[in-house]
Protein backbone atom coordinates (compact mmCIF):
# COMPACT_ATOMS: atom_id res chain seq x y z
CA UNK A 1 0.00 0.00 0.00
CA UNK A 2 1.56 2.64 -0.87
CA UNK A 3 1.37 6.46 0.62
CA UNK A 4 1.00 9.53 -1.01
CA UNK A 5 4.09 11.72 -0.44
CA UNK A 6 4.81 15.27 -1.46
CA UNK A 7 7.89 16.07 -3.49
CA UNK A 8 10.82 16.02 -1.06
CA UNK A 9 13.43 18.75 -2.94
CA UNK A 10 17.51 17.67 -2.45
CA UNK A 11 18.83 15.20 -0.30
CA UNK A 12 21.17 17.56 1.11
CA UNK A 13 21.09 21.43 1.15
CA UNK A 14 23.31 22.74 -1.83
CA UNK A 15 27.19 23.27 -0.77
CA UNK A 16 28.17 26.74 1.19
CA UNK A 17 30.94 28.62 0.04
CA UNK A 18 33.23 25.52 0.90
CA UNK A 19 32.94 24.52 -2.65
CA UNK A 20 31.25 22.50 -4.97
CA UNK A 21 29.03 18.60 -3.59
CA UNK A 22 30.99 15.63 -4.95
CA UNK A 23 28.76 12.23 -4.55
CA UNK A 24 30.93 9.00 -4.11
CA UNK A 25 30.54 5.92 -5.18
CA UNK A 26 33.26 3.06 -3.96
CA UNK A 27 33.22 -0.85 -4.89
CA UNK A 28 34.63 -2.51 -2.42
CA UNK A 29 35.65 -5.78 -4.06
CA UNK A 30 36.26 -7.48 -7.61
CA UNK A 31 32.86 -8.33 -9.31
CA UNK A 32 30.49 -5.69 -7.01
CA UNK A 33 29.08 -3.23 -7.84
CA UNK A 34 29.73 0.11 -7.38
CA UNK A 35 27.88 1.32 -4.59
CA UNK A 36 26.92 5.07 -2.93
CA UNK A 37 29.75 6.12 -0.49
CA UNK A 38 29.14 9.29 0.70
CA UNK A 39 29.90 13.18 -0.44
CA UNK A 40 33.02 15.48 -0.32
CA UNK A 41 32.69 19.07 -0.86
CA UNK A 42 36.15 20.76 -2.64
CA UNK A 43 36.58 23.74 -5.57
CA UNK A 44 37.17 21.31 -8.59
CA UNK A 45 37.06 18.10 -9.90
CA UNK A 46 40.71 17.05 -9.54
CA UNK A 47 40.87 18.21 -5.51
CA UNK A 48 37.52 16.27 -5.17
CA UNK A 49 39.07 13.01 -6.59
CA UNK A 50 41.42 13.48 -3.97
CA UNK A 51 39.08 14.30 -1.22
CA UNK A 52 37.27 11.03 -2.29
CA UNK A 53 40.32 8.99 -1.95
CA UNK A 54 41.43 10.52 1.47
CA UNK A 55 37.30 9.78 2.94
CA UNK A 56 36.73 6.80 0.80
CA UNK A 57 39.93 5.09 0.09
CA UNK A 58 42.97 5.90 2.34
CA UNK A 59 42.23 2.73 3.86
CA UNK A 60 42.51 -0.03 1.28
CA UNK A 61 38.35 -0.23 1.61
CA UNK A 62 38.29 0.79 -1.91
CA UNK A 63 39.31 -0.95 -5.72
CA UNK A 64 37.64 1.62 -7.22
CA UNK A 65 35.70 5.37 -6.57
CA UNK A 66 33.38 7.23 -9.12
CA UNK A 67 33.13 10.80 -8.32
CA UNK A 68 30.17 12.84 -9.71
CA UNK A 69 29.31 16.26 -9.30
CA UNK A 70 26.11 15.91 -7.20
CA UNK A 71 24.31 18.80 -9.76
CA UNK A 72 25.37 16.02 -12.92
CA UNK A 73 22.89 13.99 -11.53
CA UNK A 74 19.40 13.43 -12.97
CA UNK A 75 17.32 13.36 -9.45
CA UNK A 76 13.52 11.90 -10.29
CA UNK A 77 11.84 11.85 -6.54
CA UNK A 78 8.18 12.87 -8.33
CA UNK A 79 5.36 10.58 -6.47
CA UNK A 80 3.30 10.74 -9.31
CA UNK A 81 5.97 8.90 -11.41
CA UNK A 82 7.59 6.55 -8.36
CA UNK A 83 5.00 6.28 -6.10
CA UNK A 84 1.48 6.41 -8.03
CA UNK A 85 -1.51 5.93 -5.56
CA UNK A 86 -3.89 2.94 -7.53
CA UNK A 87 -2.87 -0.38 -6.42
CA UNK A 88 0.21 -1.67 -7.96
CA UNK A 89 0.17 -5.23 -7.16
CA UNK A 90 -0.14 -7.23 -10.68
CA UNK A 91 3.01 -5.69 -11.84
CA UNK A 92 4.90 -7.18 -9.03
CA UNK A 93 6.13 -10.96 -9.78
CA UNK A 94 4.13 -12.23 -6.44
CA UNK A 95 1.50 -9.92 -7.16
CA UNK A 96 -1.00 -12.70 -7.95
CA UNK A 97 -1.93 -15.64 -6.09
CA UNK A 98 -1.94 -18.15 -8.76
CA UNK A 99 -2.06 -21.62 -7.13
CA UNK A 100 -5.90 -21.61 -7.01
CA UNK A 101 -6.55 -20.16 -10.52
CA UNK A 102 -4.00 -23.15 -11.76
CA UNK A 103 -5.73 -25.89 -10.18
CA UNK A 104 -8.82 -24.38 -11.41
CA UNK A 105 -7.71 -24.52 -15.05
CA UNK A 106 -6.10 -28.11 -14.85
CA UNK A 107 -9.70 -29.21 -13.35
CA UNK A 108 -11.40 -27.96 -16.41
CA UNK A 109 -9.21 -29.41 -18.65
CA UNK A 110 -9.50 -32.81 -17.15
CA UNK A 111 -5.85 -33.14 -15.06
CA UNK A 112 -4.98 -34.40 -11.79
CA UNK A 113 -4.41 -31.58 -9.25
CA UNK A 114 -0.83 -31.70 -8.54
CA UNK A 115 0.03 -32.63 -4.78
CA UNK A 116 0.61 -28.72 -2.90
CA UNK B 1 70.89 8.04 23.05
CA UNK B 2 73.35 8.52 20.01
CA UNK B 3 73.37 6.44 16.93
CA UNK B 4 76.50 4.22 17.18
CA UNK B 5 77.00 0.89 15.01
CA UNK B 6 78.52 -2.53 16.34
CA UNK B 7 81.84 -3.09 15.22
CA UNK B 8 81.63 -6.70 13.95
CA UNK B 9 82.71 -8.13 10.36
CA UNK B 10 85.63 -7.02 8.82
CA UNK B 11 86.19 -2.89 8.15
CA UNK B 12 85.00 -2.29 5.48
CA UNK B 13 81.52 -4.21 6.76
CA UNK B 14 81.56 -1.44 9.65
CA UNK B 15 82.07 1.05 7.11
CA UNK B 16 79.67 0.27 5.07
CA UNK B 17 76.99 -0.42 7.48
CA UNK B 18 77.92 2.98 9.71
CA UNK B 19 77.10 4.59 6.07
CA UNK B 20 73.75 2.84 5.54
CA UNK B 21 73.07 3.82 8.92
CA UNK B 22 73.76 7.45 8.65
CA UNK B 23 71.54 7.02 5.21
CA UNK B 24 68.99 5.74 7.06
CA UNK B 25 68.66 8.11 9.88
CA UNK B 26 68.92 10.66 7.70
CA UNK B 27 65.47 9.26 5.41
CA UNK B 28 63.92 8.48 8.95
CA UNK B 29 64.40 11.88 10.77
CA UNK B 30 62.73 13.97 7.41
CA UNK B 31 59.68 11.42 7.13
CA UNK B 32 59.01 11.90 11.21
CA UNK B 33 59.72 15.36 11.15
CA UNK B 34 57.86 16.45 8.44
CA UNK B 35 55.16 13.89 9.60
CA UNK B 36 54.93 15.99 13.22
CA UNK B 37 54.97 19.39 11.52
CA UNK B 38 51.98 18.58 9.19
CA UNK B 39 50.17 16.99 11.84
CA UNK B 40 50.26 20.15 13.55
CA UNK B 41 47.13 20.80 11.27
CA UNK B 42 44.56 18.14 11.91
CA UNK B 43 41.46 20.37 13.14
CA UNK B 44 42.69 23.70 11.74
CA UNK B 45 43.25 23.17 8.18
CA UNK B 46 41.55 25.26 5.72
CA UNK B 47 38.10 22.99 5.30
CA UNK B 48 37.66 19.72 6.97
CA UNK B 49 38.35 17.43 3.16
CA UNK B 50 42.07 19.22 3.12
CA UNK B 51 41.88 18.62 7.48
CA UNK B 52 41.42 14.73 6.64
CA UNK B 53 44.04 14.80 3.75
CA UNK B 54 46.92 16.40 5.34
CA UNK B 55 46.40 14.43 8.09
CA UNK B 56 46.12 11.51 6.40
CA UNK B 57 49.46 12.47 4.04
CA UNK B 58 51.62 13.67 7.82
CA UNK B 59 49.99 9.98 8.94
CA UNK B 60 51.92 8.06 5.86
CA UNK B 61 55.08 10.01 6.25
CA UNK B 62 55.29 8.56 10.27
CA UNK B 63 54.65 5.19 9.10
CA UNK B 64 57.50 5.93 6.18
CA UNK B 65 59.90 6.76 9.61
CA UNK B 66 58.78 3.64 11.15
CA UNK B 67 59.47 1.78 8.36
CA UNK B 68 63.40 3.62 8.18
CA UNK B 69 63.86 3.37 12.03
CA UNK B 70 63.13 -0.49 11.95
CA UNK B 71 65.39 -0.59 9.44
CA UNK B 72 68.19 1.14 11.13
CA UNK B 73 67.16 -1.00 14.22
CA UNK B 74 68.38 -3.89 12.61
CA UNK B 75 71.44 -2.71 12.00
CA UNK B 76 72.28 -1.08 14.45
CA UNK B 77 70.21 -2.70 17.52
CA UNK B 78 67.74 -0.79 20.06
CA UNK B 79 64.17 -0.38 18.49
CA UNK B 80 62.18 2.27 16.47
CA UNK B 81 60.76 3.71 19.22
CA UNK B 82 64.09 4.39 21.08
CA UNK B 83 65.68 6.05 18.29
CA UNK B 84 62.82 7.81 17.56
CA UNK B 85 62.01 9.45 20.73
CA UNK B 86 64.96 8.65 22.65
CA UNK B 87 67.29 11.11 21.45
CA UNK B 88 68.09 14.75 22.29
CA UNK B 89 67.50 17.38 19.56
CA UNK B 90 71.21 17.78 18.85
CA UNK B 91 70.95 14.30 17.54
CA UNK B 92 68.41 14.50 15.01
CA UNK B 93 69.68 14.48 10.67
CA UNK B 94 66.54 15.98 9.05
CA UNK B 95 67.06 18.59 7.08
CA UNK B 96 67.62 21.91 7.57
CA UNK B 97 64.19 22.81 5.39
CA UNK B 98 62.38 21.18 7.85
CA UNK B 99 63.52 22.59 10.86
CA UNK B 100 60.65 25.61 10.80
CA UNK B 101 57.13 25.11 12.40
CA UNK B 102 54.36 24.77 10.02
CA UNK B 103 53.23 28.48 9.90
CA UNK B 104 50.74 29.28 7.31
CA UNK B 105 49.15 26.95 4.73
CA UNK B 106 50.81 28.92 2.09
CA UNK B 107 54.14 28.12 3.89
CA UNK B 108 53.06 24.38 4.65
CA UNK B 109 52.14 24.38 1.10
CA UNK B 110 55.92 25.65 -0.51
CA UNK B 111 57.52 23.81 2.33
CA UNK B 112 55.89 20.42 1.67
CA UNK B 113 56.13 21.28 -2.09
CA UNK B 114 60.18 21.36 -1.85
CA UNK B 115 60.17 18.42 0.17
CA UNK B 116 57.93 16.01 -1.61
CA UNK B 117 59.86 16.72 -5.14
CA UNK B 118 63.21 16.24 -3.00
CA UNK B 119 62.02 13.22 -1.11
CA UNK B 120 60.99 11.81 -4.17
CA UNK B 121 64.54 12.52 -6.58
CA UNK B 122 66.07 10.66 -3.35
CA UNK B 123 63.86 7.89 -3.32
CA UNK B 124 64.55 7.12 -7.18
CA UNK B 125 68.23 7.08 -6.62
CA UNK B 126 67.86 4.53 -4.09
CA UNK B 127 65.17 2.33 -6.05
CA UNK B 128 68.49 0.26 -7.28
CA UNK B 129 70.07 -0.11 -3.98
CA UNK B 130 72.32 -2.87 -3.12
CA UNK B 131 71.39 -2.78 0.07
CA UNK B 132 68.37 -5.78 -0.32
CA UNK B 133 66.15 -4.47 2.50
CA UNK B 134 66.23 -0.64 1.61
CA UNK B 135 65.14 -1.83 -1.80
CA UNK B 136 62.23 -3.36 -1.06
CA UNK B 137 61.12 -0.88 1.53
CA UNK B 138 61.80 1.87 -1.11
CA UNK B 139 59.45 0.55 -3.84
CA UNK B 140 57.08 0.55 -1.40
CA UNK B 141 57.09 4.25 -0.18
CA UNK B 142 57.28 5.57 -3.75
CA UNK B 143 54.00 3.88 -4.49
CA UNK B 144 52.74 5.96 -1.57
CA UNK B 145 54.81 9.11 -2.35
CA UNK B 146 53.09 9.58 -5.91
CA UNK B 147 49.75 10.84 -4.49
CA UNK B 148 51.76 12.93 -2.64
CA UNK B 149 53.05 14.38 -5.25
CA UNK B 150 49.98 14.71 -7.13
CA UNK B 151 48.39 17.08 -3.79
CA UNK B 152 51.29 19.01 -3.45
CA UNK B 153 51.89 19.82 -7.35
CA UNK B 154 47.54 20.55 -7.25
CA UNK B 155 48.07 22.50 -3.99
CA UNK B 156 50.87 25.06 -5.06
CA UNK B 157 49.34 25.91 -8.42
CA UNK B 158 46.22 26.47 -6.74
CA UNK B 159 48.36 29.09 -4.40
CA UNK B 160 50.02 30.71 -7.47
CA UNK B 161 47.03 31.86 -9.24
CA UNK B 162 48.14 35.75 -10.15
CA UNK B 163 46.86 38.20 -8.03
CA UNK B 164 45.20 35.81 -5.48
CA UNK B 165 45.99 35.79 -1.51
CA UNK B 166 47.48 32.25 -1.94
CA UNK B 167 50.14 33.83 -4.48
CA UNK B 168 51.30 36.50 -2.12
CA UNK B 169 51.61 34.14 0.86
CA UNK B 170 53.19 31.62 -1.46
CA UNK B 171 55.64 33.91 -2.98
CA UNK B 172 56.22 35.63 0.46
CA UNK B 173 56.76 31.83 2.31
CA UNK B 174 59.40 30.88 -0.71
CA UNK B 175 61.37 33.91 -0.12
CA UNK B 176 62.02 32.33 3.04
CA UNK B 177 62.53 28.88 2.14
CA UNK B 178 65.31 29.08 -0.65
CA UNK B 179 68.32 29.33 1.32
CA UNK B 180 67.45 25.50 2.77
CA UNK B 181 65.46 24.90 -0.18
CA UNK B 182 67.69 22.02 -1.07
CA UNK B 183 69.18 21.19 2.02
CA UNK B 184 67.66 17.72 1.42
CA UNK B 185 70.75 16.89 -0.35
CA UNK B 186 73.22 18.02 1.73
CA UNK B 187 76.28 15.65 1.28
CA UNK B 188 76.43 12.88 3.90
CA UNK B 189 79.62 12.47 5.95
CA UNK B 190 79.98 8.96 4.56
CA UNK B 191 78.59 9.39 0.92
CA UNK B 192 81.60 7.96 -0.39
CA UNK B 193 81.21 4.63 1.45
CA UNK B 194 77.58 4.75 0.23
CA UNK B 195 78.48 5.39 -3.64
CA UNK B 196 81.76 2.77 -3.43
CA UNK B 197 79.01 -0.11 -2.10
CA UNK B 198 76.02 0.74 -4.40
CA UNK B 199 73.86 1.69 -1.76
CA UNK B 200 73.30 5.54 -3.60
CA UNK B 201 73.77 5.45 -7.70
CA UNK B 202 74.80 9.02 -7.65
CA UNK B 203 76.71 12.17 -4.97
CA UNK B 204 74.26 14.25 -3.35
CA UNK B 205 75.13 16.91 -5.81
CA UNK B 206 74.52 15.36 -8.49
CA UNK B 207 70.87 14.41 -7.02
CA UNK B 208 70.62 18.10 -6.18
CA UNK B 209 70.88 18.71 -10.22
CA UNK B 210 68.56 16.08 -10.69
CA UNK B 211 66.07 18.01 -8.87
CA UNK B 212 66.75 21.50 -10.29
CA UNK B 213 66.26 20.08 -13.62
CA UNK B 214 62.76 18.76 -12.21
CA UNK B 215 61.75 21.52 -10.58
CA UNK B 216 62.69 24.43 -11.59
CA UNK B 217 60.43 24.28 -14.92
CA UNK B 218 57.77 23.90 -12.62
CA UNK B 219 58.63 27.17 -10.91
CA UNK B 220 59.13 28.83 -14.33
CA UNK B 221 55.62 27.57 -15.33
CA UNK B 222 54.00 29.72 -12.68
CA UNK B 223 56.12 32.48 -13.11
CA UNK B 224 57.78 31.31 -9.77
CA UNK B 225 61.68 32.30 -9.01
CA UNK B 226 63.27 29.29 -8.63
CA UNK B 227 66.31 30.19 -6.42
CA UNK B 228 67.98 27.33 -4.15
CA UNK B 229 71.28 27.27 -3.50
CA UNK B 230 74.02 24.33 -3.59
CA UNK B 231 73.17 22.59 -0.61
CA UNK B 232 76.10 23.29 2.12
CA UNK B 233 77.49 20.27 4.30
CA UNK B 234 76.12 21.13 7.47
CA UNK B 235 72.79 20.70 6.67
CA UNK B 236 71.68 18.24 8.39
CA UNK B 237 73.89 18.58 12.21
CA UNK B 238 73.27 19.91 15.24
CA UNK B 239 71.77 23.41 15.74
CA UNK B 240 67.90 22.48 14.32
CA UNK B 241 66.71 25.87 16.62
CA UNK B 242 63.85 26.79 18.45
CA UNK B 243 61.16 25.87 16.37
CA UNK B 244 62.20 22.11 16.05
CA UNK B 245 63.10 22.15 20.18
CA UNK B 246 59.43 22.87 20.55
CA UNK B 247 58.92 20.73 18.28
CA UNK B 248 60.95 17.74 19.82
CA UNK B 249 59.61 18.90 23.24
CA UNK B 250 56.07 17.91 22.07
CA UNK B 251 56.57 15.18 20.60
CA UNK B 252 58.85 13.15 23.25
CA UNK B 253 56.74 14.06 26.45
CA UNK B 254 55.31 11.05 26.44
CA UNK B 255 58.31 9.28 25.70
CA UNK B 256 60.29 10.79 28.38
CA UNK B 257 57.53 10.30 31.35
CA UNK B 258 58.51 6.96 31.40
CA UNK B 259 61.12 5.76 28.72
CA UNK B 260 61.30 2.05 29.65
CA UNK B 261 57.23 1.58 29.37
CA UNK B 262 56.19 -0.81 26.99
CA UNK B 263 52.72 -0.45 24.88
Amino acid sequence: MSKARAPRGPILPPPSEGGRAFEVFRQERDGEPMRHAGNVLAPDPELALHYARELFGRRQESLRLWVVPREEILDLDDPDLLQPPLDRSFKKPGGYVMRDKLAAARARAGHEEEPA
Amino acid sequence: MTVGVPDTGTAADVQERAAIAELLLSLADDEFVIGYWDSEWTGIAPFLEEDVAISSLAQDELGHARAFYELLAELIGGSADTIAYGRQPDDYRHARLLDRRRTDWAFTIARRYLYETSDSIRLAALEHTTFEPLAGLVAKIRREERYHLMHLDLWLRRLAVPGSVGRARLEAALATLWAVAGSVFSPLEREADLLRAGVLDAPFSELFSRWCAAVGPVFDELGLPFEPRQPARDGRGPGHGPDFQWLWTELSSVYRSDPGATW
